[in-house]
């Protein structure tokens, strides 16, 4: 495993498309470091100059202090989960797994092959199926069988797109504690790429937002759940989203916007009187919609919360927790 | 009447139908293929007696007279002969002939499989390399090559047959079997390449990337990811650059004589005694009909695998 940096990478594609701007960012060994943001961020397009399989305009990618701007994918040592499943469908299970263990590169001796392939197989439970061919699976087989085939090695950094997304929710939630467990087992330097949110926050080490090509943001989940450094940034975490809203509803008269997450709005008594829009109940908290001064607000509130549409609400903010924001959507600061 | 069917299935009539339409065309085409069969099990007088006999006892003649070249001799010549050593001089000395050696033949059979299928190698070899670049990589004027090499095909092969027999003189290619290979590779290229390239664009490009990551290069993946997946593609070029050459006539005709020379400028020149010498003839055509026969069947499989293949991959 090895530490990673880029420096100053500039990307374009068909010399018009930015799709990289100034990408500076340094993942430390063994570190988890995922990637968040929309499609079209330039998440994937950081992970293929990382592998090497995306000539860059300028800049430079260190491996361990090494510069390895310039050299082939094969020799960068580094393993890639893409985001569909590439399997080698004419390869069963087996050969799949065993593919980078012969490659040239390495040449490991048979019997270690024999002996890593299994491991892997039995720490993502596919043992039994590694005579199938690589067509045969499910959907989720395929993914742990993709997932695998980048574990069986050692690499200087796993690169991971979306690995979970093709996926439905219960296997994505199972696999995901799986590579955490995995991760933490193997002190792996992971650059993960990902846009759902859960994903980012169980997962990471430390975060990076992307927005249009740009690193916006680099932090640790909680320092970019509490402390976003812009609206862009507060919005990409928690659930139900963050609250913009203008500061003038609130009395902030000299400041453009305010971002309030859900959960620090306080229902029952205060200041403040609305009425409700709607309440969604997920069981562990609901989310009430409630409409103030024309503004919608969403509250999330512990527990089962009932009350009826257009009922009269009151309730309170806790202005510590209020992030500030000024016309250009940056945070301000206070001192 | 059946009514488990889903709506998408055709119906049991018009499956039976489709099935007299296949089975009446496959009787059509068939029966000048069987005719020829049994022409070259006919003895020379039943080939051409008339009306034509449909049953008839089998003879090996047509293809005895196909391998040998025989002489006629006297009875008193052929009395004062030892005894024939095997089943083959008995028939030809029943004839009251002779043998005097093998025939040409086999000789042309074997410069047809050299030529044949060396060409079809290097045709879809090739073409392979070729279809990959155009298909992956981004070439200087990409559609204007891959016009021209399409209109290598825009006229007959053999309206250049002049320029090419000079070429061939001055180069020393004429009657040489690397000369016909060539030949017939840069005839099949074009078409090799615009179909393979049909089917590399179908490859996702994420498996020669997964390749590359996972250790191999560029030419590596290309050989251990992308040909086994294009072999759908490989088996249908391989087919029709293969009928191509296997049955061209006309430059075989006028570039090859004795060293290279085809089996199809070979076979009508198989005259009998006052008259063609239709077993044999029957004969060669059967065993020139083979080849292909076998190859396109041992290829059908990859055919076949390559339409189930695109419905299960996502």
């Amino acid at each position: 495993m090895a530490k990673v940096e880029l420096i100053k990478l500039f990307k374009t594609y068909n010399k018009k498309i930015k799709a990289l701007e100034d990408i500076n960012l340094t993942i430390e060994d063994g570190q988890f470091f995922v990637l968040l943001g929309p499609s079209g961020a330039g998440k994937t397009t950081t992970l293929r100059c990382i592998a090497g399989l995306e000539k860059i305009d300028s800049g430079d990618v260190l491996f361990d202090d090494e510069n390895i701007t310039h050299d082939q994918p094969a020799s960068r040592d580094v393993s890639f989960v893409f985001q569909q499943y590439s399997l080698y469908p004419h390869y069963t299970v087996y050969e799949n797994l065993a593919f980078p263990l012969k490659s040239p590169m390495r040449k490991l001796p048979e019997e270690e092959i024999k002996n890593k392939v299994e491991k892997i197989a039995e720490m993502l439970k596919i043992t039994n199926k590694l005579k199938n061919k690589a067509t045969e699976l499910s959907g989720g087989e395929m993914q742990r069988v993709a997932i695998g085939r980048a574990l069986v090695r050692e690499p200087n950094i796993y690169l991971m797109d979306e690995p979970l997304s093709s996926l439905d929710a219960k296997l994505r939630e199972t696999l995901r504690v799986e590579l955490k467990n995995i991760q933490l087992n193997l002190n792996a330097t992971i650059l993960y790429v990902t846009h759902d949110q859960a994903e980012a926050t169980t997962l990471a080490d430390k975060i990076g937002v992307l927005k249009e090509g740009k690193i916006v943001q680099i932090g640790t989940p909680e320092e970019i759940y509490e402390n976003p450094n812009s609206i862009y940034v507060s919005q990409r975490l928690g659930s139900p989203k963050i609250n913009i809203l203008p500061g003038s509803l609130f009395k902030l008269n000299n400041i453009a916007k305010i971002g309030l997450r859900p959960e620090n709005i306080e229902l029952g008594n205060g200041p403040y009187e609305g009425k409700v829009i709607s309440t969604e109940n997920l069981g562990s908290e609901t989310v009430v919609a409630i409409n103030f001064q024309d503004n919608e607000i969403l509250a999330s509130i512990q527990g089962i919360y009932k009350s009826s549409i257009n009922e009269k609400i009151n309730f309170d903010i806790n202005t510590n927790k209020v992030l500030k924001f000024d016309n250009g959507d940056q945070r301000i600061y206070e001192r | 009447m059946d009514t488990s069917r889903s709506y998408l299935e055709p119906s049991s009539f018009s499956k039976k139908m489709a099935a007299a339409i296949i089975i009446v065309y496959a009787v059509i085409t068939l029966i000048p293929i069987s005719w020829m069969v049994m022409t070259s099990f006919k003895n020379v007088d039943s080939a051409i007696s008339y009306p034509p006999e449909v049953l008839f006892e089998p003879s090996l003649e047509g293809y005895v007279n196909l391998f040998t070249n025989r002489s006629r001799q006297s009875q008193e010549y052929l009395d004062s002969l030892p005894p024939p050593e095997n089943w083959y001089e008995e028939l030809v000395r029943s004839r009251e002939m002779v043998i005097t050696g093998p025939s040409k033949f086999l000789g042309r059979y074997s410069n047809s499989m050299i030529i044949g299928f060396g060409s079809t190698f290097a045709s879809v070899f090739l073409g392979a390399l070729a279809a990959y670049a155009f298909s992956r990589f981004r070439v200087p004027l990409k559609d204007d090559l891959l016009f021209f090499i399409l209109s290598t095909r825009m006229f007959p092969p053999i309206a250049v047959a002049v320029p090419i027999f000079i070429m061939y003189r001055k180069l020393g290619l004429g009657d040489t079997h690397l000369g016909m290979i060539i030949l017939y590779t840069v005839v099949n290229l074009s078409l090799a390449v615009w179909l393979l390239k049909g089917f590399m664009d179908e490859i996702p490009k994420e498996y020669e990337e997964a390749a590359m990551i996972d250790g191999y290069s560029r030419l590596q993946a290309f050989f251990k990811v992308v040909l086994p997946q294009a072999m759908t593609g490989i088996a249908a070029t391989a087919i029709f650059c293969m009928i191509f050459s296997w049955n061209e006539y006309a430059f075989a005709v006028l570039l090859t004589q004795f060293n290279a020379q085809t089996a199809p400028p070979f076979i009508p020149t198989i005259i009998g005694e006052g008259g063609l010498d239709w077993p044999a003839i029957g004969a060669g055509t059967t065993l020139f009909l083979l080849p292909v026969m076998i190859f396109t069947i041992i290829l059908r499989k990859h055919l076949l695998r390559g339409i189930t293949f695109g419905a299960v991959r996502k």
